[in-house]
């Protein structure tokens, strides 16, 4: 017998019967709390997880990268060429100065180059919130305001720009603005590899050789205060990667202070001055002529009678005489003997070497600026042979050295470079001349140096071959001024297996003041001093009788 | 009875993980944000270190600059450039060498 329940009894009688349409909706409930349930127990055990695993905050993160906004530049030994450094902005809150004039001149006490006006009226200028007084203080500087205790002055965080070797490779470094804008050289060539290095935290590391470097703007230096020179370039690079190891303008400034130097010496003349480049390209006629077998080595030229063409007379400053060869022509640097190759060889034929050597087209070095040469097209028979002996074609002294580039890889041309490349580095070389042509046009640069025009040029054991090159500075209306010479001197070293190209150039030198005078020693000294960096061995000097 | 006494349960269970969860969170929370305080100092701090550095590596630079280092071996130690300089045969260098000295007399 069944006992009976009156809170059953009760409960049936008194609750209301669910109807049986509520079944779906008390469905969705109970699924509704499962999900939930679901959800807190997967958040119960992530907890559980993480409580187990311990802190993720202490896993290890991997390096801390600290960017900058500009990379550091070194070279090619990892020397720091350029970085940027925390600096401060002088800055002002003219609502809280007490009185203009005295901060004015208080501030003038520690930057003389402030302008007084200026300041008052800027410390006045209540309309504004703050105004920049000065940028780029260095943490000395700032101290020393800090010390005067004014009221509403104060200072600002910044980057700023700095060059630890001064004037040292001043014109390929270039320089940026106070808000690290590039304006030229490298930093404006390379400015995104810059910026990209600068946010990844590693530094951007060029071809350049500082102590390579150094050498070069020194002699070079020498070489144009003692010619009287109004301006000088140089550029020494491995022929075979086209890496440039120093690259040299004069005069030349601080780029730590670029603002405060002339234009004059902000030039970069390297890559950007034309000059026509003189008897340094005669080596390239006397090549096309064998490429093209419009001569051989054995023949023989009559080079005393000068020649007349179009009504101008094509003569050599020295004769050459007697029967000349390849060789002679090379070495005596004969105007007349390179026209009548040139002219065998025929503007068109011309045309298409000079565009192969580069010498049409700017130079690819990685700086703001390459100039264009002027390298119009020749026009007459007079043109042809002008060309043949460098005139009528300007391009700068790295778009020569890059074409020198052809008698370090067998004919081929490399174009030079300001960074720094691999061992397996991909290097492009675009064919120029035969190998045998390369190595026959080397002995007879050797020889230039040996007995001709360079002698000067010659460093016992480097076996340096080159040409020397003399072309009078063009005036316009008034023609060419024989007292006035731009002189060089191209080399390749060692003759005995070529590697090295350099580039030695004087403007605006003197009558008579020739490259194998000026110029070539000019490099014979620069060699000396660089050739034990580069591995070669300077054979003493012979003891003097 | 054991149903309700089972859901009973169970929801008295599920109210206190919801409390230790929401405590668990605050702590959580607390502890990640005073770490990433901690993280923010320590990174200002290497920022700090990094930019001495640089300035560091600046100066060295420049103290070790060709010119300077020319300057002071010209200064200190009479060196000169090699441009200026004939390289020394070998036989020259024992002309260069001091002359040897005899042993001091032993007692």
């Amino acid at each position: 017998m069944k006992a009976f329940n009156p809170a059953a009894a009760f409960t049936r009688a008194h609750m209301p019967e669910l109807p049986a349409e509520a079944a779906p909706a008390r469905n969705r409930v109970r699924l509704l709390a499962l999900g939930i349930f679901a959800v807190l127990l997967l958040l119960a055990g992530r907890a559980v997880q993480l409580a187990f695993s311990g802190d993720p905050l202490a896993e290890p993160r991997g390096a801390v990268i600290a960017a900058i906004p500009r990379a550091d530049i070194v070279d090619r030994n990892g020397v720091l060429l350029a970085t940027t450094v925390r600096a401060f902005a002088l800055t002002a809150e003219p609502h809280r100065v007490w009185n203009a004039e005295e901060t004015a001149d208080a501030l003038r006490g520690a930057f003389r180059d402030l302008d007084r006006a200026t300041l008052v009226r800027r410390l006045n200028d209540r309309s504004r919130r703050l105004v920049y007084l000065r940028r780029s203080l260095t943490p000395e500087q700032r101290d020393a305001v800090l010390a005067l205790g004014l009221a509403g002055i104060g200072f600002q965080a910044e980057d700023r720009r700095v060059y630890p070797q001064g004037e040292l490779a001043a014109h390929t470094l270039g320089f940026t603005d106070v808000d690290l804008n590039p304006l030229s050289g490298v930093e404006r060539g390379l400015d995104a590899e810059i910026r990209e290095a600068g946010q990844a935290g590693r530094s951007v590391r060029l071809s350049l050789d500082v102590r390579m470097q150094y050498a070069l703007e020194t002699e070079l230096e020498a070489a144009a205060r003692a010619s009287g020179a109004s301006g000088a370039s140089a550029i020494l690079l491995d022929g075979r990667s086209g890496e440039v190891f120093a690259l040299a303008s004069w005069p030349t400034y601080d780029a730590n202070a670029a603002g405060a130097a002339s234009e004059q010496a902000r030039r970069d003349r390297v890559a950007g001055d034309l000059h026509e480049l003189g008897s340094t390209i005669k080596p390239f006629t006397i090549a096309m002529a064998l490429e093209e077998e419009v001569t051989n080595s054995r023949e023989l030229f009559d080079l005393t009678q000068a020649f007349e063409i179009d009504s101008s007379v094509i003569q050599d400053h020295e004769p050459v005489e007697g029967l000349a060869s390849l060789r002679d022509i090379l070495a005596h640097s004969s105007n007349i003997g390179a026209a009548r190759l040139a002219l065998r060889l025929g503007g068109a034929r011309q045309r298409a070497y000079l565009e192969r050597l580069g010498l049409t087209a700017p130079s690819t070095l990685e700086l703001g600026r390459n100039q264009a040469p002027l390298a119009p097209q020749a026009r007459g028979r007079r043109d042809v042979a002008g060309l043949g002996f460098g005139y009528g074609l300007a391009a700068t002294q790295s778009t020569l050295a890059g074409a020198y580039t052809v008698f370090t890889n067998q004919g081929a041309r490399v174009a030079p470079t300001l960074v720094a490349r691999g061992p397996d580095a991909e290097i492009e070389r675009t064919p120029v001349f035969s190998a045998e042509v390369t190595r026959q046009l080397m002995a007879y640069m050797r020889a230039t140096v040996t007995d001709g025009t360079g002698r000067a040029a010659d460093v016992p054991g480097l076996m340096v071959a080159g040409k020397t090159g003399t072309a009078e500075l063009f005036q316009g209306a008034a023609g060419y001024d024989e007292s006035r010479n731009f002189s060089s001197f191209a080399g390749v070293f060692p003759a005995n297996d070529p590697r090295y190209v350099i580039v030695v150039a004087l403007d605006d030198v003197g009558e008579g003041a020739v490259g194998g005078a000026i110029a070539a020693p000019a490099v014979a000294r620069t060699l000396r001093r660089i050739a034990p960096m580069l591995g070669l061995r300077v054979e003493p000097r012979a003891p003097a009788r | 009875m054991a149903k309700a006494q089972l859901r009973r349960v169970l929801q008295i269970a599920a109210a206190v993980l919801v409390v230790a969860l929401a405590i668990g969170l605050y702590k959580a929370k607390t502890d990640a944000a005073r770490t990433e305080a901690r993280v923010r100092a320590l990174q200002h701090e290497i920022s700090e270190g990094e930019s001495d550095l640089r300035a560091l590596r600046a100066e060295i630079a420049e103290l070790e600059s060709p010119e300077r280092i020319e300057t002071l071996a010209e200064d200190r130690l009479g060196a000169v450039v090699g441009s200026e300089a004939a390289a020394l045969p070998e036989s020259a260098i024992a002309q260069r060498l001091p002359a040897p000295q005899a042993p001091p007399a032993q007692e």
